[in-house]
């Protein structure tokens, strides 16, 4: 207990660091092609929060990333290397969208539960592959994982070209989710919507569940040291697989919230990559929940606020890159730490 | 209610001489997935934009999103709402949004373009991509079967590559089949459909297989998966045709012509109407052969390759549409014909 204060400075600071060496490259580059740094800054920082609705439009960025940063948590800390959030996310929304649009009949709320519920299936049975792989094969899960993205999303873009295609439509969407599969919006007309209360209660569900000693208290186990777990009697390979398919089962419902929240349907460009920033917000966050949260909200923030401030100041989007890219660069430092610690604990591990 | 309306070149010209006498608010654009830089559609309506922004006076605003799709209607929204005047929305996913978004605004002006939306406040700005594809279906089944021209065999096949099957791409494969058709009517086009708009590696592969096939001409209509399919004409010597914008100096001889759609005109049309006052809601704009907002290219790599007389049909061709000769099928309004299942 007490060195809690400490611990929380100190992921406090590992948490801001690659955000202030971000700012820090981010304002050279704004001097050298002859902006001011800081009135950019200042710019960016109210149009991420300056006012209710454009507060509303930073938290409507994060939720995407909440459900993936968690997702990627839930498996990193089972000493599982999760990347393949991106591809439970994408099916995890053509899934809810496909009932949104065609379950029809099933009527308003129970709809749109049943839209959920199957987004989150799709997104948990799609990790079931590669988590049994790791669980009883030791097959290595960055690579199955890493691939299986490339095939959910070549499956949910063939879907959509194919039988779930909008009749009439000259780009690859689905039909438009009935209104009453729609998640219904916070503060309208914002953008808002109940997927992010979704994500905050999967958040706070995860910060319990970590409390837990039957799982997520074995979950970290396995996750710091698989030998010492097996020798205390927690089945590991259990332990992995759950964590694996749990993590798909985040990232598929984080696909159906966006699905049903945010845009509507499943459309081509659903997902510009919220299941790999999500690694990032994962690794800045230490896999806690409160550190998830602000990760997502950072990188939430630079997504709607580098959009739209763009109607006002000639800031280019490249900035707005070059800031996320550097933060990304920077977690993938911890990664590599993490990376290290892994091996050494997985040649030990018989 | 929706009416279509003719646009004349003359008329835009005029109207931005008189662009001038009216305060405007500012006007913004919204670029569509594949960003600036594609060398295609964004860049082209960005042109349009800026040519136009700079000629009337009135500030414009170029907004990117690498999520632009779910970013849609906070960006409409918070644009209306900071008392923009007209925003120009290139990308597709955005149409139902806008419908939704428009009413909420009714002193900002929306375009949407390659769809019709219904609103009091949105223009629809509409292609015939079925006209221009007829002339260059015309043009590949002439060249087909001259083997006096380098890379053509004696078989009459030719290809086309959709970047998805769907009606709006289906408008442009029709009408080169009919095209082709109406040159040679036993001519054997082989249509294929790539499922994406961004993978050059699949395009290529596509069209290798169909050149194996026999083909020696394949018309893309595939945005950057489209790329691939000239990279494969030149690779093999054969032709491929560009679409959207002039990719006939991508592979200098090896791209026969490109059907160009001229976003650059349309998009600096809107602006320039609304910098004029006379912009109105709740119509479409149709942008034909008639305006030369679809044609062929001016095939400076190719037309010495080929015939004067094969140019002079296809300019025969081109006025028959004009004249409302040649009745061309539209898929979207017409649905599929017999020759198109």
């Amino acid at each position: 207990m007490s060195d809690a204060v400490p611990r929380a400075l100190e992921d406090g600071l590992r948490l801001a660091m690659p955000f202030v060496a971000a700012l820090l490259v981010g304002s050279i580059l704004l001097a050298i092609t002859g902006r001011d740094p800081f009135s950019t800054y200042a710019e960016l920082f109210n149009e991420a929060l300056g006012g209710q609705s454009r507060i509303a439009a930073t938290l409507t960025a994060a939720t995407p990333l909440i459900f993936t940063g968690l997702a990627t948590a839930i498996a990193f800390r089972a000493g599982v290397f999760n990347v393949g959030v991106e591809g439970s996310f994408y099916l995890g929304g053509l899934a809810a969208a496909w009932v949104g649009f065609a379950w029809i009949g099933l009527g308003g709320t129970l709809q749109m539960l049943a839209a959920l519920g199957f987004g989150a299936l799709v997104g948990g049975l799609w990790m079931l592959l590669p988590g049994w792989l790791r669980a009883r094969m030791d097959v290595d899960e960055v690579v199955t994982t890493l691939m299986l993205n490339f095939i959910a999303i070549g499956i949910a873009l063939w879907l959509v070209n194919g039988p779930l295609l909008a009749a009439g439509s000259a780009n690859s969407a689905t039909p438009m989710v009935l209104a009453e599969a729609r998640l219904p919006r916070l503060i309208p007309p914002s953008t808002l919507n109940a997927g992010f209360l979704i994500g905050l209660a999967a958040l706070v569900v995860y910060g319990v569940w970590l409390r837990l000693r039957v799982g997520g208290f074995e979950n970290r186990l396995v996750g710091l040291n698989p030998r010492f777990a097996r020798s205390v009697g927690i089945s590991v390979s259990s332990v992995i697989l759950l964590a694996i398919v749990l993590s798909g089962v985040i990232g598929g419902l984080g696909g159906a919230t966006h699905a049903l929240g945010v845009v509507g349907r499943f459309s081509e460009g659903f997902s510009p990559g919220y299941g790999f920033t999500g690694i990032a917000v994962a690794l800045l966050g230490r896999n806690r929940p409160v550190g998830i949260l602000i990760g997502a909200l950072i990188f939430g923030a630079l997504t709607s606020a580098g959009t739209t401030v763009q109607l006002f100041a000639d800031i280019p989007l490249d900035l707005v890159q070059v800031l996320e890219g550097t933060v990304m660069m920077l977690a993938v430092v911890e990664a590599v730490r993490w990376a290290r610690r892994r091996r050494a604990v997985r040649a030990v591990a018989p | 209610m929706l009416k279509p309306v003719l646009i004349a070149g003359a008329a835009a010209l005029a109207l931005s001489a008189t662009g001038a006498a009216f305060a405007q608010d500012p006007v913004a654009l919204v670029i569509a997935q594949g960003g600036l830089g594609d060398q295609s559609y964004n860049d082209l309506a960005h042109q349009g934009f800026m040519a136009a922004t700079e000629e009337t006076g009135v500030e414009g605003r170029v907004l990117e999103s690498r999520d632009v799709v779910a970013q849609g209607e906070q960006i409409l929204r918070r644009a209306a709402e900071s008392d923009f005047g007209l925003v120009v929305d290139l990308e597709y996913a955005h149409g139902e949004v806008m419908e939704a978004v428009a009413p909420d605004y009714p002193d900002t002006e929306f375009v949407v373009l390659n769809q019709v939306r219904e609103g009091d406040n949105i223009t629809s700005v509409l292609f015939s991509e079925h006209e221009g594809s007829y002339l260059a279906g015309a043009l590949a089944a002439m060249v087909t079967t001259n083997t006096d021209i380098p890379g053509i065999n004696e078989d009459a096949n030719i290809g086309v590559i959709g970047g998805t099957r769907s009606v709006g791409i289906d408008k442009f494969l029709v009408g080169f089949v009919q095209g082709a058709r109406e040159i040679n009517p036993d001519v054997q086009v082989q249509v294929a459909y790539a499922n994406t708009f961004g993978d050059p590696a699949t395009g290529q592969q596509m069209a290798e297989a169909m050149f194996e096939n026999g083909a020696d001409i394949v018309y893309q209509v595939a945005g950057g998966t489209g790329l691939g399919v000239i990279q494969a004409a030149e690779a093999a010597g054969h032709y491929a045709i560009g679409v959207d914008t002039d990719q006939d100096g991508l592979a200098p001889g090896h791209v026969l012509t490109s059907m160009i759609k001229r976003v650059d005109v349309a998009v600096a049309d809107v602006v320039e109407a609304y910098a004029g006052g006379s912009l109105e809601g709740g119509q479409v704009r149709n942008y034909s052969l008639a305006d030369n907002g679809v044609g062929l290219s001016e095939m400076i790599h190719t037309r010495d390759l080929l015939p004067a007389d094969y140019l002079a049909r296809i300019d025969e061709l081109r006025d028959g549409i004009i004249a409302g000769d040649i009745v061309v099928v539209n898929v979207i309004e017409d649905g599929y014909p017999d020759f198109f299942q």
